[in-house]
């Protein structure tokens, strides 16, 4: 099966203005025709302006309108309307037809649109956590012989995927690569998307707190820091990151809570009763707290056994490193309730709380609970109804705030 | 190397009115040619215009099949193009020049900032229903394909090339009768290349070779 050849003259002016980044005169040139090439342009071209809705229901009108018959138009349908749900972060809808309509363009030869199609579903991967997963797909591309609009989303991602795994040479080598694809490629809102990455690269992606001086942290300063020997209480993945490895925290908030007051006080102890009141919030310590918080302590030490140890004195308890010189401590960049929600919503993107939670690992309930303590405190707004619900947090961009999001639990 | 020569199957115009063609383009049904002040459309079976629009932009230019709306200054006129009267008058969106039009979706499209931001225009009131600003690429999905043809004039002799679209290299070439320019060069997808003859003001179609 070869590539449909489009006999129509005016669809190939059309796809070229898109190519040469000029959607206005696609629509302009579509816009009085109905057939199904002219609809999928149109909602190509749509997309490129930035009206979403309007484009995922050209693309999935003209991909009915295609049919079977013609397998490759409909193929270049479904993957386009997939990106489109993927940027209305309606992440339920994505993978599915993602996979088949990559074979149909595979087989049929169109090898563009096939490489940009394991580029969304790579793009989808990464969305979701899954950085390994999402990592092996886009090293499978092979970069020769694609579009220089392609390159350039190639090596974004790559770039993205570099950040979240605090990788910051590696993700400053593909901003410069997609840079210069996206020069030749001459398409200004792939260029700002790029310029945007640079940004983020450069904006804190976390907070230390201790030892002093407290303050921010680029990327690849946290990099340093988590390669050096030092101990890191890293609030924003709740690991206790180690020079042999790391202990995973996450689904342990008061021991982590526990820890990281320990460790902001180290090398000095701290007070039962000030670790009533932080961990806790216990305005005093009775018999039950004090009992509670020996518990926790007992659990505590189980858990860093080998690494560090805690020690009773007369009125608290002290962190010892056993093979460390030092302890810091990390959280995240921006104060906020659900440090994790709202670095989902930094992105600029406007998500459904289906989204959140399915990205999280929440329940729907937790994700609802904590859009609605950040919208309290002004960090979030909810806009539309019912399943056009969709939630935006405000932009902050001097902050990276979503890099150091934990990978997904599962894949990797 | 020298090419074949073109196969001309037949010439049109010249055209009342009309000394030099500075553009081709076909909608599947007709061929427009760009007359200066006018977009007119030719059947090519009989040779007929059938349709002529007022165009002193083309960018600033857009048509929702029965109205003609241009961007005049401060204005956008909506234009009967059958009469040549003006039907309504819009007001143009505020901030920048305009950078370009088109009608689609029952909406206007206008772009201001070299692009950058769309406006969402109704085409009975002016109205701004909406403002986008594309800072994100969506999507990568290409359509390009096929065959792209491309005029040259060097030396005073034309030739018709074909061009691979993805890396521009040239597929094959046809030689055009001495004397004659191409100035815009549109196929209709089927055997017909149509050529703008340029200030000659004659419209010529060629056979388009089969690969």
């Amino acid at each position: 099966m070869s590539v449909a050849k489009t006999a129509d003259p005016l669809i190939q002016s059309a796809a070229r203005s898109l190519a040469q980044g000029d959607p206005l005169r696609t629509l302009k040139q579509l816009g009085l025709r109905q057939d199904p090439s002219a609809l999928a342009l149109r909602g190509i071209a749509l997309a490129h302006l930035g009206d979403l809705s309007r484009a995922r229901a050209l693309l999935i009108r003209a991909a009915t309108a295609f049919g079977s018959a013609h397998a490759v138009a409909r193929a270049r349908c479904e993957i386009a309307a997939a990106e489109v749900a993927l940027a209305l972060r309606d992440l339920t809808s994505v993978p599915c037809a993602l996979e088949a309509a990559q074979r149909t363009l595979e087989q049929a030869g169109d090898r563009l649109n096939a490489a940009h199609a394991r580029l969304v579903q790579a793009r989808h991967l990464a969305l979701l956590g899954q950085i390994q997963a999402a990592t092996a797909l886009v090293e499978s591309i092979e970069p020769a012989g694609l579009s220089p609009a392609l390159r350039a989303v190639r090596s974004l991602l790559r770039s993205g995927l570099a950040m979240r795994r605090l990788d910051a040479g590696a993700a400053r080598h593909a901003l410069a690569q997609a840079h210069e694809a996206a020069r030749e490629a001459g398409l200004g809102a792939l260029q700002r998307e790029i310029d945007t990455a640079d940004a983020l690269l450069q904006a804190p992606a976390a907070r230390r707190l201790a030892p002093a001086p407290a303050g921010p942290l680029r990327l690849d300063q946290i990099q340093d820091l988590l390669s050096s020997h030092a101990c890191v209480v890293d609030g924003c993945r709740g690991w206790f990151r180690h020079p042999g490895g790391q202990i995973d925290l996450a689904q342990r908030p008061v021991l982590f809570l526990l820890l990281q007051v320990l460790a902001q006080a180290w090398p000095r102890a701290v007070t039962r009763h000030e670790l009533g009141r932080r961990v806790f919030r216990a305005r005093d310590m009775d018999e039950s707290q004090r009992v509670r918080l020996r518990v926790e302590i007992g659990r505590l030490r189980a858990r860093l056994r080998g690494i560090a140890r805690i020690t009773a004195t007369g009125h608290g308890f002290v962190l010892h490193l056993e093979r460390s010189p030092c302890v810091l401590v990390l959280a995240p960049p921006v104060d906020v309730p659900h440090p994790d929600v709202h670095a989902l919503l930094s992105d600029g993107q406007p998500w459904p709380s289906s989204a959140i939670a399915q990205v999280l690992g929440l329940s729907q309930r937790s994700a609802q609970r904590a859009l609605e303590s950040l919208a309290a405190v002004g960090a979030a707004r909810a806009s539309g109804r019912g399943r056009a619900r969709r939630w935006h947090a405000p932009p902050l961009p001097g902050f990276a705030t979503c890099l150091l999001l934990p990978p997904a639990p599962s894949a990797d | 190397m020298n090419p074949p020569d073109a196969d001309l199957l037949r010439e049109y115009g010249p055209f009342p009115g009309v000394d030099q063609i500075h553009g081709v383009s076909y909608d599947g049904e007709h061929v427009w040619i760009a007359t200066g002040n006018q977009l007119q459309a030719l059947d090519p079976e009989d040779g007929r215009v059938i349709r002529a629009l007022p165009v002193a932009a083309e960018a600033g230019t857009a048509f929702d099949g029965r109205f003609l709306y241009q961007i005049a200054g401060e204005v956008i006129r909506k234009i009967d193009p059958l009469t040549g009267s003006v039907h309504a008058t819009l007001p143009v969106p505020p901030g920048e020049r305009c950078s370009g039009m088109a009608w689609a979706e029952g909406r206007l499209w206008i772009g201001q900032h070299r692009g950058r931001c769309i406006h969402e225009v109704d085409p009975d009131t002016g109205a701004v229903l909406r403002t986008l600003n594309s800072d994100r690429y969506v999507t990568g999905v290409t359509w390009v394909e096929g065959e792209l043809w491309h005029g040259t004039w060097e030396d005073d002799a034309s030739e018709l090339r074909q061009i691979d679209p993805v890396n521009g290299e040239v597929r094959q070439a046809l030689r055009m009768p001495a004397g004659t320019m191409v100035s815009g060069l549109e196929s209709d997808g089927a055997d017909r290349l149509f050529c703008g003859g340029g200030r000659s003001g004659r419209l010529r179609a060629v056979r388009r070779p089969r690969r």
